[in-house]
């Protein structure tokens, strides 16, 4: 693969909400393609409900942790996340959001408050050259289940072209790499978000 | 259910693995016979991993109850012939040198890998120590993989190099490291390995001082080899430019970085690189020759200044007439290094501009999400009844464990910390020289760990502390991994269940209550009892980790909370007990569904604002 299709993926959500594995199920199914992978994850203390953040490198990028202004790609699994994680894009470059907001505890409990979503998308487009936000939550849960909304991300993201990793891939990847019992739902939720992507153009 | 893929006998096979999942698969091809840890972040997914594929019975493994134990066990595994792993995070060595520095005198024929992963950034640590240290004290080969594939070839290497030499060897990852996940191809797997029959040498291995004199020579001759074999080390690679004359030396994740700084510069075909994977002994002959090449070189080694040391003190031997530069004020020994601050350092150093783009300013005013106790967490009602009854009278002596997080507010659980173990010492030591109640909180695996010598110390010493074991039933923090205090149906065969109250009152305490942590008005009956009594008076508050009793034991709390009605004591729940599952709908306190465990905490916290109600559907 030349250099100039190397990319750097930044994944970001909240403890419990599956990025890690949404990580893990782009990784595996780029390997299987013959990509070059490399992915880093952090595990621990920041899994108890606080931000979970992940980076995925195609293409022969060889660093584990990404500095700001280098990712080609954000896929942030909630909103505020998706804006916290904002520095890492790379001026130009794309994002693809979840619409769903998990309120932190401090926004919970009414001490501090949850920036609108207007806000969030317009401080992403003063950056990115593409944002796309999608009801993951929603599409998730008509698919089968609120996990596979993680999916629903990775599939717009691949509906794209913005990845080396096509629609079918991934769906191969699904089948491959998922669990049966969660395959029919993440397959389910990779027609929805195409739907959507198709209704959202129109 | 199939082999796992880990056990896969194909030749060539590639898989996605993470780091420490690519240790375990070189340990196998290497033939491990024997696996000890303690669990603990970075760390725990090598011996997660073995536990979890079984293994066909090839290896023996454990959760030891702390690292030092775990070392021991698996020294005497090496010395009866069994090929040894010990895994553990980077402050888990501190617990752990006794036995390791002096198993490098007598040396352990089967072979002995010790996994440190290390924490530089401090994700989930308490400092960043740097246990390439270790090597240099104890005298330790010691390899330093940069990519999961690497962590496979030099996890088979190291073992191989234990097994020849007879000493301990010392395998350094990072989190970055561990965590990374990245194509590994298979070696062959072979049968476990055939274990070393133990040959009786007193004078050998009971390290009396004659003998440890003649061993510390034994040793020497040992690295002696070993720097010889470091130096004809695969894993310490050259690429040389003919041109130049600058040249970087580079070990670890730096590598990494290193990598990319020099492709997005565009200065690969201006530097020579000496990379180093088995760093320890110093391969002198390559670094010699290296650096009598080059008129400049640069260092560049996350975390300490070691190599760098060492390369200075090479060259003042050597006699070479080179320039050195390492650590400066963009790489230091603080956190983390990244592409962007290696292409700083080499911009530096090459005097020319640094062709970084800027960046996108972050925003400072966006609500932070820190790591919070889970909602209905059994530390929680604990910490909240230990406010009711000390408030801010009591010195809170914490320990390591999610109960930690009891430090954020509104709890404030935690007013010091050293390390496992430390709440009953150190809250011991804090109540001898102070007025002040001192309330420690220890959970029941790190209670296990290192928290039953202070006990033995602090009745034995006549000490004065109110103990609070937080018993969950389960190593929470790092994966739910197994203890001793564990219930007997959940370890099965193979283990064996100790009681906590009975190993506190055989020590000699006979204040010793044990509460549910979920029944509030005991824990503040308690509390109050022993809030003026002498001595030693231990609280154990005991229900399992929510997580925990839900994924892995099957109970799930059939009712949830809700609110029934707005008043004081509603709003005093929300801002005291903080529970995740409570949030603000316009002007009314809510409970979400959802996240509610049904630990029904709050309706003893306020009676008249809370109701249980059936859960509807919920979460899967």
């Amino acid at each position: 693969m030349s250099q100039d299709k190397r990319l750097r993926i930044f994944f970001t959500g909240v403890g419990g909400q599956g990025t890690l594995t949404a990580t893990n199920l782009l990784a595996r199914t780029a390997l299987m393609n013959n990509l070059e992978v490399v992915a880093g994850e952090v595990h621990g203390m920041a899994q108890r409900g606080g931000v979970v953040e992940s980076v995925l490198l195609l293409g022969g990028w060889r660093s584990p942790k990404l500095d700001h202004g280098e990712a080609d790609l954000i896929l942030g699994f909630e909103p505020l996340e998706t804006l916290r994680a904002l520095p890492y894009l790379r001026h130009g470059g794309s994002v693809f959001s979840s619409s769903d907001p998990l309120p932190p505890l401090s926004v919970s409990l009414g001490v501090s408050s949850y920036p609108d979503l207007e806000t969030i998308q317009s401080d992403i487009q003063k950056v990115a050259s593409q944002c796309t936000f999608l009801p993951c939550r929603e599409l998730g849960t008509k698919a089968g289940s609120v996990q596979s909304g993680n999916t629903v991300l990775l599939a717009a993201a691949c509906a794209s072209g913005v990845l080396p990793i096509t629609l079918e891939m991934l769906s191969q990847g699904i089948k491959t790499f998922l669990p049966e019992k969660h395959q029919a739902s993440n397959l389910e939720a990779l027609k929805l978000a195409e739907a959507y992507l198709k209704s959202a153009a129109q | 259910m199939g082999k796992h893929p880990l056990l896969s006998e194909k030749r060539g096979e590639k898989q996605l693995l993470l780091g420490n999942e690519a240790i375990v698969r070189g340990a196998l091809e290497a033939g491990v016979n024997m696996i000890t840890c303690y669990p603990g972040t970075p760390s725990s997914e090598v011996v997660d991993t073995f536990r979890r594929i079984g293994g066909d019975g090839r290896y023996k493994m454990e959760y030891s109850v702390n690292e030092k134990v775990a070392m021991e066990v698996a020294c005497g595994a090496a010395l009866a012939g069994a090929m040894s792993l010990v895994t553990m995070k980077h402050v888990g060595l501190n617990v752990a040198a006794d036995p390791l520095f002096t198993t490098a005198y007598t040396g352990l024929p089967g072979g002995l890998v010790i996994l440190s992963a290390d924490d530089p950034g401090c994700h989930s640590s308490q400092n960043e120590q740097d246990n390439r240290g270790y090597a240099r004290m104890a005298h330790l080969p010691c390899f330093e993989p940069a990519s999961a594939e690497e962590a496979r070839a030099m996890t088979r290497a190291a073992f191989a190099l234990a097994r020849d030499l007879q000493q301990p060897v010392l395998l350094r990852t990072t989190t970055r490291v561990s965590h990374m996940r990245g194509a590994v191809t298979f070696h062959t797997l072979p049968q476990a390995a055939q274990t070393v029959p133990f040959q009786r040498e007193p004078m050998r291995y009971v390290p009396l001082p004659a003998v440890a004199r003649k061993r510390h020579a034994a040793l020497n001759n040992a690295m002696q080899r070993a720097q010889e074999i470091a130096d004809q080390s695969p894993f310490n690679i050259e690429t040389s430019h003919a041109e130049t004359k600058l040249g970087i030396i580079a070990s670890g994740v730096a590598r990494d970085y290193l990598a990319d700084a020099l492709i997005s510069g565009g200065w690969t075909d201006k530097v020579d690189l000496l990379e180093l994977g088995m760093t320890w002994p110093l391969p002198e002959k390559k670094l010699s020759a290296f650096l009598k090449n080059h008129s400049h070189v640069l260092v560049l080694e996350e975390g300490a200044d070691f190599l760098e040391r060492d390369v200075r003190a090479l060259c003042q031997r050597i006699g070479a007439d080179v320039s050195i530069e390492g650590k400066d004020e963009i790489l230091t020994d603080m956190g983390e290094y990244s592409r962007s601050l290696v292409m700083q350092r080499l911009a530096k150093w090459f005097s020319c501009p640094c062709p970084l783009n800027p960046a996108p300013t972050p925003r400072t005013d966006l609500p932070g999400r820190p790591p919070n106790l889970c909602p209905g967490c059994s530390h929680r009602s604990v910490y909240y009844a230990a406010r009711q009854v000390f408030g801010d009278e009591a010195i809170y002596s914490s320990d390591i464990g999610c109960y930690t997080l009891g430090v954020v507010p509104p709890m404030r659980m935690a007013d010091f910390l050293f390390c496992m173990g430390s709440s009953i010492s150190g809250g011991s030591g804090f109540s001898e020289v102070s007025e002040k109640t001192v309330v420690s909180f220890i959970g029941d695996s790190t209670f296990f760990h290192s928290g039953m010598t202070g006990l033995a110390n602090a009745v034995f010493n006549q000490h004065k502390l109110l103990l609070v074991i937080l018993d969950n039933g389960t190593t929470a923090m790092t994966g739910h991994q197994p203890n001793p205090g564990m219930l007997q149906e959940a370890l099965g065969e193979g283990c064996s269940h100790l009681d906590i109250e009975q190993i506190v009152r055989a020590f000699g305490v006979s204040q010793c209550k044990k509460v549910s942590s979920y029944n509030l008005r005991g824990l503040i009956k308690a509390m109050t009892e022993f809030k003026d009594l002498p001595g030693i008076r231990v609280l154990i508050a005991q229900e399992p980790c929510v997580l925990y009793a839900r994924r892995t034991l099957g109970k799930r709390q059939p009712n949830v909370a809700q609110v029934v009605e707005q008043n004081d004591d509603t709003r005093r729940c929300l801002k005291e007990l903080a529970c995740p599952a409570f949030y603000m709908k316009g002007e009314d306190v809510a409970v979400d569904q959802n996240l509610c465990s049904g630990c029904m905490v709050c309706l003893q916290v306020a009676p008249k604002s809370f109701k249980a109600v059936k859960r509807e559907g919920g979460r899967p």
